[in-house]
């Protein structure tokens, strides 16, 4: 049983439910009570909408992306059988969503909206000092040639590279989200990292092009 | 350390994954090397950035507008779930009826008059003093597909027009779904006109030549619901019922709830729920018995009811709701938001903001066609669904020549030297175009875990199958190794 993959839930969500109200909301939720419903999505809404927002690096179509994710939450909400925390699930139903956006997007390449994280800012409780003019330049840089690097990746391999690297997860909690299992998401993952640190790298610029053995990197699944 | 440094090494070191052996040596390695320096300070500087993404806190967007539409469709859904889900209610409104039945009994009710003046309490206005008139009613279309004319004209703004007694709807080859409650419709279906002789809380008389079908609330003590159906009149006391009426005579059939049908000789037949009564041109009611719906009968229900929105409220859908105009090549099956239309081109009365539309395919299966945006304006939006591409036949077939062609000591060659390094259990998805003639139109590979190389390797295999001559297909494959 997982409990609580997502540690952050996004600045300005209310106060983090207990096992006990949570599963006294998913009850009234499946009683189709409206106020019920309300409160899910006043509770998940910035989760959901930062989840899919960092997975993606872009803000276009943001707004469908989170009702999309709602509308598959409370169809689905009546097999939720309360295996993971509520906001767990919700993270699974957001990586499939992105998941199916990135590939749309493959298919009809679009302008990847990478310069969008322009327009806000890391969470200002984790940021001691404002930051210079300059710091804050680079580190938009920085993070614009990381969700390039991404976008160059297979849409499989994007996700658990980003699970992994950025989100920090380990291979059961991915194998969990991405509905898929740890020697698969471990052998995904491996050559997700190796492309993507040789695209960061500036592709021809890497010295390197020997094959690595797979347990170099190799990352202990949780028994 | 003589050999360079893989990038993704330098990410582990940062990550604090390599040992201190490890670690001194790749420093060292770096520090002669400018390539490698060069990109330990790329990766390093794109793992520094990781924490900033982890934390980065998601854009503004419009919660309340998102939660309207979150709401809308799954209510919508809802509302379609349950009008599908008779034998949970039916024993309701057959208990509701029942208790209407007996109140009804009580007074001793005379044969059905058409007009409510005439159906007055005998005395009461002597002590009492004069009840307020019943609250006008009023009905917006929710669905329209073909000729529809509305008081004689075919207006363009059909679906901002109210429909209030005294009006009249006449359709062509299409129908015409009309909402007048939270849980009240009726929808009139091909060639066939309406008449709203009464159309108040109190009574709805409604007078029809050709097929309606209606789903009502369930009708209070006071409140009269009459289909005036020719020679014959249906009375209603809930909920889903059909009347056909033509030169034949008069059909009605009942899904949900109690209907009494009378002729205007007085004669009377109750008709229970999963019950229909013909009754001939010039052949007495009370002469007819009701039958059972078969159970194709009982479907044809559940496919089209009449559509209501959830959200009902006359005054503001107007402003609120705008027509979303279905256009597709041929007569497909549509669904929006997932609640089943019937057969497109149509038009629907959809909340504004963004919907899925889904077509059925000549299989039957329904397959997101596209989203549309809905304005809140009185021209609504369009949407149009191309054709449905030609199906392939074979694919069992193809896919069988194809398992049974492909080369597998080279496949195993292909997966040899990640074989080695441990990596098992990949694949490779392809998708595969066969003309009839046996030759490949086009081989993609769509997914896979392995590497470039490798999956190049795979697909020359793939590409290496011969087929025999046969049906054209183009299939998916997934191939695991």
């Amino acid at each position: 049983m997982l409990r609580g993959v997502k540690r952050d839930t996004g600045s300005g969500s209310p106060a983090a439910l207990g096992p006990a109200d949570e599963a006294e909301l998913i009850a009234r939720c499946k009683a189709n009570e409206r106020a019920a419903h309300d409160e899910l999505y006043h509770r998940f809404r910035r989760q959901v909408a930062g989840n899919l927002y960092r997975v993606l690096g872009d803000r276009s179509e943001l707004d469908d992306l989170v009702q999309e994710v709602f509308v598959i939450a409370f169809r689905g909400l009546e097999r939720f059988r309360g295996d993971a925390r509520l906001s767990t699930w919700l993270y699974r139903i957001c990586v499939n969503v992105a998941l199916g956006k990135i590939r749309t997007r493959k298919r009809r390449p679009a302008a990847i909206g990478v310069a969008d994280l322009d327009a806000t800012s890391a969470d200002p409780s984790l940021t001691e000092r404002p930051e210079t003019p300059d710091r804050t330049l680079e580190r938009r840089q920085e993070q614009e040639r990381v969700y390039k690097a991404l976008e160059r990746l297979a849409p499989k391999k994007r996700i658990v590279l980003y699970l992994h690297e950025i989100e920090g997860l380990d291979l059961k909690e991915i194998a969990y989200l991405v509905d898929s299992n740890p020697v698969t998401v471990r052998t995904r993952l491996f050559y997700a990292r190796r492309e993507f640190y040789r695209i960061l790298a500036g592709d021809a610029a890497s010295p390197v092009e020997a094959l690595t053995e797979p347990a170099d990197t190799e990352v202990e699944a949780e028994p | 350390m003589s050999e360079h440094v893989a990038p993704h090494r330098w990410a582990d070191l940062w990550a604090g994954r390599v040992d201190e052996a490890e670690r001194a040596t790749m420093e060292r390695h770096a520090d002669h090397c400018r390539a490698c320096a060069r990109v330990r300070q790329r990766v390093t500087r794109a793992s520094d950035s990781f924490a900033a993404i982890r934390t980065q806190a998601p854009p503004e967007v419009p919660w309340d507008t998102i939660r309207a539409r979150v709401h809308w469709s799954v209510s919508t859904e809802r509302h379609a779930a349950l009008r599908r889900r008779p034998p949970a209610y039916g024993w309701l409104a057959a208990a509701t009826a029942a208790g209407v039945a007996v109140g009804l009994a009580a007074h001793a009710v005379a044969p059905v008059a058409l007009s409510p003046t005439t159906a007055s309490p005998d005395g009461a206005a002597i002590a009492r003093p004069r009840p307020a008139p019943p609250t006008r009613l009023i009905g917006l279309v929710n669905r329209a597909s073909g000729d529809v004319m509305l008081d004689g004209v075919r207006p363009d703004d059909l679906f901002a027009r109210s429909l209030v007694e005294g009006s009249s709807l006449a359709t062509g080859d299409g129908r015409v779904d009309v909402q007048f409650g939270s849980d009240s419709a009726f929808a009139l279906g091909p060639m066939s006109t309406l008449h709203l002789r009464h159309f108040d809380a109190g009574t709805i008389e409604l007078v029809v030549d050709g097929t309606l079908d209606v789903a009502v609330a369930p009708r209070t003590g006071g409140q009269r619901f009459l289909v005036d159906a020719g020679d014959q009149v249906v009375e209603v006391r809930g909920t889903q019922f059909r009347v056909v009426h033509d030169a034949g005579g008069t059909r009605v059939a009942c899904h949900h709830g109690v209907v009494t049908v009378r002729d205007r000789a007085g004669g009377a037949v109750e008709l229970a729920a999963e019950q229909r009564l013909a009754v001939a041109a010039g052949h007495a009611v009370s002469a007819e018995r009701p039958v059972a719906l078969s159970a194709d009968e009982a479907a044809a229900f559940d496919r089209a009811p009449p559509l209501t929105l959830p959200l009902w409220d006359p005054a503001a859908l107007p402003r609120s709701s705008a027509p979303l105009e279905i256009a597709t090549a041929g007569r497909r099956d549509v669904r929006v938001d997932g609640v089943e239309l019937g057969l497109a081109p149509l038009r629907v009365r959809v909340m504004a903001g963004r919907h899925g539309v889904e077509t059925a395919d000549s299989a039957g299966w329904f397959r997101r066609a596209d989203w549309v945006d809905v304005t809140a304006a009185p021209r609504g939006a369009r949407v149009e669904v191309p054709a449905e591409p030609p199906r392939t036949g074979g694919i069992t077939e193809r896919r069988r020549q194809l398992r049974a062609g492909i080369d597998q000591p080279r496949l195993r060659g292909c997966t040899r030297s990640i074989a080695k390094a441990g990596l098992t259990d990949t694949y490779v998805q392809i998708e595969i175009s066969v003309g009839p003639q046996g030759a490949v139109g086009f081989l993609n590979v769509l997914d896979t875990d392995l590497p470039s190389a490798t999956a190049g390797c795979v697909r020359d295999v793939l590409a290496g199958v011969r087929f025999a001559p046969g049906a054209a297909a183009t299939w998916r494959e997934r191939v695991d190794l």
